[in-house]
């Protein structure tokens, strides 16, 4: 049995190993080929050897995908590995660390002298130290009383902290979407850590009044955060921060654009890299440079018509977000099937650019551009946010199936099962429901998952 | 005879009664809502019924399952399921609230599944209490007013609404008198009795409720229904309609004496303030009244409610319960737990389905905390053995 861990012993892992792949992967091609020679080692399974490198080289393509990704996830590792590092060293560095909750963004933080870090990190990365970690973590908070029902992403959340696995936040800033789980699970949280905690509140419909209480929202939060940190904001560095955000959207809302076309020219891997990368430091100018490669080598293949894969036979919806334990789905149906996600729930990026021109257009776009985010987008409303979007990715991507990959936290995605199950039944589109948890092995494994897929394609005749 | 608690009882065990057909001949139409935070007032001042949405009756989810998944809430699904049933079709319009997340898909179900009525409306209450939401709350009122204007061809004037602020407001004061009677050290009505007539007087015209309150209110005045050994509880949670489940407490050996759910002080704290704008003064009473964990900016003030009942009501331990799969008193158990401790606050949390059955286990459960209580008792008061027939409860 795991014995408790060392004060942000996984998160320190991570922050270090990351910096090392920085380190290796500045030879792209040396990368590929490494995780290539080494693959057999790690790709059937987690072992005692492998645990602490498996996840990470699976991840970054396991010497499948070409170098010209690693090339640019390469950036993606550096903002990560400075993320974690910087909210590690606050206290010797004499900043405030502010915890941003994962469906939110962080702009208005980092135009502070502050240090953004989204308390969920360790939900994708804790699988860095071994895929029994997130379990633990979660496990912990449920053990001292977090409700079961929870999001997984809140409960590991809590027990990350209360092993001790998270830095102390000066303050938190939290929202009441995409779920319940954040509209209570952040009252806990505020009671565990002590600090002081900013509710966004999500409106419902998506018109004109909605959009001005968001703003009003980000206004209240700017004084919030000065009050909290007895500082003044820095409209200099938001500017910067939001031109480097504008930049980084064109290129993902292009690659998302470029996806439509058969053969498809990326693997979903790379905008839910990017997505993570906008979790923890959007507006990091490594975070651009990563998306301007990938956009070069993904509009190379398109204009070619080369496919991320050599034989691309089913094109997958990947609907809900994806599975944080075995991220390498994507890359494991591709080689196996050649199967290709084309569009999914998360990695699609849809958001209106922000205007620069003063503070005021600053905050007035951003808190459109927010009620535009992945889960934002399709759960603070109505159910037509969700089928208007499914019916346009279905008409737009040329899917052969979807797969839901049915979270156990998202009880309001649940809630409409069956309408989302009619209407792909009217569209003909063969669909898979899988019954898990994204961040919780407890609920199916990696083996179990990697089986309901096989079985899927094979009796829908896809393999 | 029927005393006016066995007809309170009667109206509360089912879906339909005849204060609604009497209204409906009259041409007043039934607006069925959910939730504590949707204004009453905005129908009543239409000339309308609101309607407190309800899964009594309910025979099942059989229905709904196809809608919902086995990880819903039960209440929503019940309530669904009669509507699927066409057991809600006396209504003339149904308003949902985003409650919560089960509660809020109830409202897309509704309009996919093509059941009557044709007014189907959302109504979105703000998630915190602060300016921009008290301001968002106002608008949200000025756009249900206006749809439901549009949609029945009606007028809501300011002096209809202020009719109705009073009305509500006196129904407020009447259950605010009657809850308080049960800060006496003889309890003179029972937590399930007072959840039949809160069941009541939310499905029927509020010029009958403000009777029926009346009415109940001399009927308890010098009676008795507590046992001097009876333990004082404070019971808070979300949906509770069945009133067989706190009489189950109850015969345990305790009477609940103060809460803080959605058919009980939620509902009547906090008046209207009727020398204000009407819309503003509905918005901020039902913003800020005393909240449930859906407001997330608001637990301190909700534990400071429980304390300050705690003394003023003599209350020996506190109950919580959530249904099953709910997040919101999933994690308020979790607050309560933490500040409960602080406080030292004997606290018992339950897990149900509602109309679940379990009796035994909830028996079970609550026998094993009033004994802990007793004990507990006896121990802090230096008498050092346990509850026996000398002991006499604080």
């Amino acid at each position: 049995m795991k014995t408790k861990p060392k004060p942000l012993e996984y998160l320190k892992w991570s922050a270090n190993f990351l910096k090392l792949g920085y380190y290796v992967t500045a030879l792209p091609r040396f990368s590929y080929w490494g995780m290539k020679l080494v693959r057999p080692l790690y790709v059937n399974g987690e072992t005692f050897l492998n645990r602490k490198v498996r996840w990470s080289l699976l991840t970054l393509g396991a010497g499948v995908l070409p170098p010209e990704e690693i090339k640019a996830y390469r950036y993606a590792v550096k903002v990560f590995s400075d993320n974690m590092n910087n909210a590690m060293n606050g206290g010797k560095m004499g900043k405030p660390v502010v915890w941003v909750e994962w469906i939110l963004s962080n702009e208005i933080v980092g135009a502070f002298d502050a240090l953004p870090f989204n308390p969920e990190t360790l939900n994708v990365f804790g699988n860095m130290s071994g895929q029994d970690i997130p379990p633990l973590l979660i496990e912990e908070a449920e053990s001292r009383g977090f409700a079961p029902e929870y999001c997984s992403a809140i409960k590991l959340t809590a027990g990350a902290y209360m092993l001790g696995q998270t830095p102390q936040p000066a303050a938190i800033i939290a929202g009441s979407h995409p779920c319940d789980t954040n509209v209570s699970g952040y009252q806990g949280i505020s009671r565990l850590t002590g600090a002081p905690v900013f509710y966004f509140d999500a409106p419902y419909w998506r018109n004109d009044d909605s959009f001005k209480y968001y703003e009003k929202n980000m206004w209240d939060l700017v004084a919030f955060l000065e009050k909290s940190l007895h500082q003044k904001i820095n409209w200099d560095k938001l500017r910067e921060i939001v031109d480097n955000e504008n930049t980084f959207n064109f290129y993902l809302h292009e690659i998302c654009e470029m996806m439509r076309a058969t053969p498809c020219p990326s693997t979903m891997i790379s905008p839910l890299f990017a997505w993570v990368v906008r979790e923890l430091a959007i507006g990091d100018p490594n975070g651009t440079e990563m998306t301007r490669i990938l956009y070069d080598v993904v509009k190379n293949r398109y204009e070619k018509g080369i496919g991320v894969v050599k034989k691309e036979n089913i094109r997958v919806i990947w609907w809900n977000p994806p599975i944080a334990f075995f991220t390498y789905v994507f890359k494991w149906m591709e080689d196996e099937f050649g199967a290709v996600v084309v569009k999914d729930f998360i990695g699609d990026v849809q958001v209106p650019q922000v205007d620069t021109s003063s503070e005021k257009t600053m905050i007035h776009d951003l808190a459109r551009n927010h009620l535009f985010l992945a889960m934002a987008r399709q759960c603070h409303g109505p159910v037509e946010f969700i089928t208007q979007e499914l019916e346009k990715a279905i008409d737009e991507y040329s899917p052969d199936c979807l797969i839901f990959a049915g979270h156990a936290g998202c009880k309001h995605g649940w809630g409409v099962i069956g309408i989302i199950k009619d209407l792909l039944k009217k569209r003909g589109l063969p669909s898979l429901f899988m019954n898990m948890d994204i961040m919780d092995q407890r609920h199916a494994t990696e083996d179990d998952i990697k089986r309901w897929i096989t079985e899927f394609f094979r009796s829908n005749g896809f393999a | 005879m029927k005393t006016i608690l066995d007809e309170t009882r009667d109206l509360a065990l089912s879906t339909h009664n005849h204060f609604l057909e009497e209204a409906r001949k009259q041409g007043k139409k039934v607006i069925g809502y959910f939730c504590s935070y949707m204004p009453e007032e905005i129908i009543h001042a239409a000339g309308f019924v609101p309607y407190r949405m309800r899964a009594v009756e309910s025979k099942g989810t059989t229905r709904a399952d196809a809608f919902y998944s086995s990880i819903n809430c039960t209440f929503v699904k019940r309530c669904f399921d009669k509507a699927l049933n066409g057991d809600f079709a006396f209504l003339d319009g149904v308003i949902f609230v985003n409650g919560c997340d089960h509660a809020r898909r109830m409202y897309d179900n509704w309009r996919y599944s093509k059941i009557t009525p044709s007014f189907l409306y959302m109504f979105f209450a703000p998630h915190v209490i602060r300016e921009a939401a008290y301001e968002y709350f106002i608008l949200e009122c000025e756009k249900l007013k206006k749809a439901m204007e549009e949609h029945f061809k009606i007028s809501i004037t300011d002096k209809a609404l202020k009719e109705s602020i009073r009305l509500y407001n006196e129904k407020r004061r009447l259950l605010a008198e009657i809850y308080s009677l049960r800060k006496k050290k003889d309890v003179p009505i029972k937590a399930s009795e007072l959840l039949g007539v809160m069941l009541a007087i939310t499905a029927i015209p509020v010029e009958h409720a403000i009777e029926i309150l009346s009415n109940v209110k001399n009927y308890i005045t010098g009676r008795v229904v507590s046992k001097p050994q009876d333990l004082r509880l404070f019971i808070s949670g979300g949906c509770i309609e069945e009133m067989d489940h706190l009489e189950l407490i109850e015969n345990c050996g305790a009477v609940i004496v103060a809460d803080n759910i959605c058919l009980g002080s939620r509902h009547f704290l906090d008046v209207v303030k009727e020398e204000e704008e009407p819309l503003k003064a509905i918005a901020d009473r039902y913003l800020s009244h005393l909240s449930c964990p859906r407001i997330m900016n608001d637990f301190d003030r909700r534990f400071d409610y429980l304390l300050s009942v705690k003394n003023d009501y003599g209350i020996d331990g506190v109950i919580i319960e959530k249904l099953k799969f709910c997040d919101l008193w999933g994690g308020e158990i979790y607050n309560y737990r933490v500040e409960a401790k602080k406080k030292s606050v004997p606290l018992l949390a339950m897990e149900r389905e509602l109309y679940g059955g379990g009796a035994g286990q909830i028996k079970t459960r609550v026998q094993a905390f009033l004994e802990k209580l007793r004990n507990k008792q006896a121990t802090d008061e230096n008498l050092v053995q346990a509850a026996g027939n000398d002991y006499k409860p604080k």
